[in-house]
């Protein structure tokens, strides 16, 4: 069993707590997996590396603004099918992955925006089969979603009492929600620190929420500040404790982005023959993510990674 | 540019911001002449004070000291798409003449290439009551028609209202040359001033789209020592945004 943290109230009383491997078996290949993180915050790296390494193939990938998460998995050629409103390295640089591949046409590509995404996903956590938005109008990404993949996920409408032209937005149902948080408990009950984008309308539309936690705390903690909470436990299958589980990007009141190591990969990335040396080397090469750690950084750059407490960064 | 961008922000808004000029902006109106503005990012930060120039717009350095961290639902939905942002403050690769963004691809010789796509930018652009573009000034930048229309201006040259969008579309391009505005019956962008050091050939020569000379040109004011200070010292003492285009 995974550590669970401190203390014997922090024991994993429901057995909810599972390692990344156990976890990752239960992916099957074609699921439409949904990513939790955002450009290079809070992705859940730990996941997609155990994803890359157990070879799954074809993923469906929807995700708000795709970052390091998303362009590591369409590098490693997991992904058929993306879903997205967006991408960046921030000032790293683009998703060089994600950008060749629309540019080779190697996997099909829906383009959508920030909002258009969240009220696909929030449809789909309040049980909606469409919702409409005022974004997309009269605009190239509509249509081309119009005209290519996603054509059968939006249409023109009008408000039935107003006559208003809308779009019809498709709610969208991930099978698997990765998200990547500060602090969980052995029940699943989340908190997010810092700014949350749509990680609780895409968490909550999806059938299957796992968890990836900096650290486990006890259910006491929970309940003495249960408002908090933003995923409650027992919308969640499975809680993995992995500190350090989305470097080389960064967690809010944790740790920093790791900015060599962003370099590091955006001079493999940009280049389609040296992607799979990276892969190799640093996934392929590690067999869990602690030995990505260790290959990656020493514990004295890791150390000047964590957050200062009054600053969160 | 960033002092123009600056000047063109209300005390009192409420205002989505990117990450970059359009923040760097935003923040110099708020040290100088508008202290009540209310920054917003797309991600689910209002109000914010940023340290130790960002890299980005999840950047822990961004959201510090907001007064508020949510998500997009609150940002974008119940701000944005309620109506209650004033102005949307966005970059861009290409403004065409309608003012139409493109984010999203460039056609070098055929060969098309991808970048960041929209984001939040479209959503900005289709909802707030006005939006400000800031960006370089080269002719391949602002050509007649966006080689992709990721987010809506006046498209085809139609209103808003007859496009079916709500919010009021495109009120200045900020450029390191010029200041531009919209002609209120072509919806063609408009020269309104040009900055100190350069003249109306240059900018039109390094616009793609017709510009006419105006009769009432003015220059764009220069920022004042203060300005200049609160920039270099405050807000990019680094240097990552503004570079020589102040």
């Amino acid at each position: 069993m995974a550590p669970t943290g401190p203390g014997e109230a922090g024991a994993d009383l429901t057995g909810k707590i599972r390692t990344l491997a156990e976890v990752v078996k239960t992916v099957p290949d074609g699921a439409h997996v949904a990513l939790g993180g955002f450009a290079i915050a809070r992705n859940p790296i730990a996941v997609v590396h155990e994803l890359i390494r157990r070879n799954k193939r074809n993923l469906t990938l929807s995700q708000g603004v795709a970052g390091l998460d998303t362009d590591l998995l369409v590098g490693a050629g997991a992904v058929r099918h993306l879903i997205i409103g967006g991408g960046s390295l921030d000032r790293f640089g683009p998703v060089h992955c994600v950008n060749r591949a629309r540019e080779t046409g190697s996997l099909v590509y829906e383009d959508w925006t920030s909002l258009s995404i969240c009220f696909r996903y929030l449809a789909g956590a309040l049980g909606l089969s469409f919702i409409p938005i005022k974004s997309l109008i009269a605009s190239e990404i509509l249509a081309r979603l119009e005209g290519g993949a996603g054509s059968d996920q939006v249409k023109a409408m009008q408000c039935p009492f107003t006559g208003e032209p809308y779009v019809a937005l498709k709610a969208l149902v991930p099978d698997i929600c990765f998200l990547h948080v500060q602090i969980a408990d052995a029940e699943g009950n989340c908190r997010i620190l810092g700014p949350r984008w749509d990680n609780e309308e895409q968490a909550k539309a999806a059938k299957r929420i796992i968890v990836v936690a900096e650290e486990i705390v006890p259910t006491d903690e929970i309940r003495r500040e249960p408002e908090r909470t933003i995923i409650p436990g027992h919308r969640v299958e499975a809680i993995i404790h992995q500190p350090f589980g989305a470097y080389p990007a960064s967690v809010f009141g944790c740790y920093d982005y790791d900015a060599n190591h962003l370099k590091l990969y955006v001079e493999h990335a940009r280049d389609p023959a040296r992607v799979f040396d990276y892969i190799d080397k640093y996934i392929l090469g590690s067999s869990d993510h602690w030995a990505w750690l260790a290959k990656a950084a020493d514990m004295r750059q890791l150390s000047a990674l964590k957050a200062e407490r009054n600053l969160g960064y | 540019m960033a002092a123009a961008g600056a000047r063109e922000l209300k005390d009192g808004e409420t205002v989505v911001v990117g990450i970059g000029l359009p923040q760097v902006a935003c923040f110099l109106a708020k040290a100088t002449h508008a202290p009540g503005l209310t920054p917003l990012l797309e991600i689910g930060v209002a109000n914010m004070q940023p340290k130790d120039t960002p890299v980005g717009l999840a950047d822990s350095r961004i959201f510090y000291r907001a007064t508020c961290w949510s998500g997009f639902l609150d940002v974008m939905g119940m701000n944005l798409h309620r109506g209650l942002v004033d102005t949307g403050f966005l970059g861009a690769l290409e403004v065409d003449r309608f003012g139409n963004i493109n984010t999203t691809l460039s056609r070098q010789g055929g060969k098309v290439r991808y970048f960041n796509g929209s984001a939040g930018g479209n959503d900005v652009a289709s909802l707030a009551k006005r939006v400000i573009i800031i960006m370089r000034h080269e002719r391949r930048k602002l050509p007649v028609a966006v080689s992709h229309l990721t987010s809506p201006g006046f498209p085809g040259g139609k209103s808003r209202a007859e496009s079916g969008l709500r919010g009021g579309g495109p009120h200045r391009i900020i450029t390191d040359k010029a200041v531009l505005g919209f002609d209120g019956e072509t919806r063609t962008a408009r020269l309104i001033s040009v900055h100190p050091g350069t003249s109306f050939e240059e900018v039109a020569a390094n616009t793609g789209f017709p510009l006419r000379r105006p009769d009432d040109l003015a220059e764009t004011p220069l920022p004042s020592a203060e300005q200049l200070r609160i920039l270099r010292e405050e807000i990019d003492p680094k240097s990552v945004y503004l570079g020589q285009a102040i």
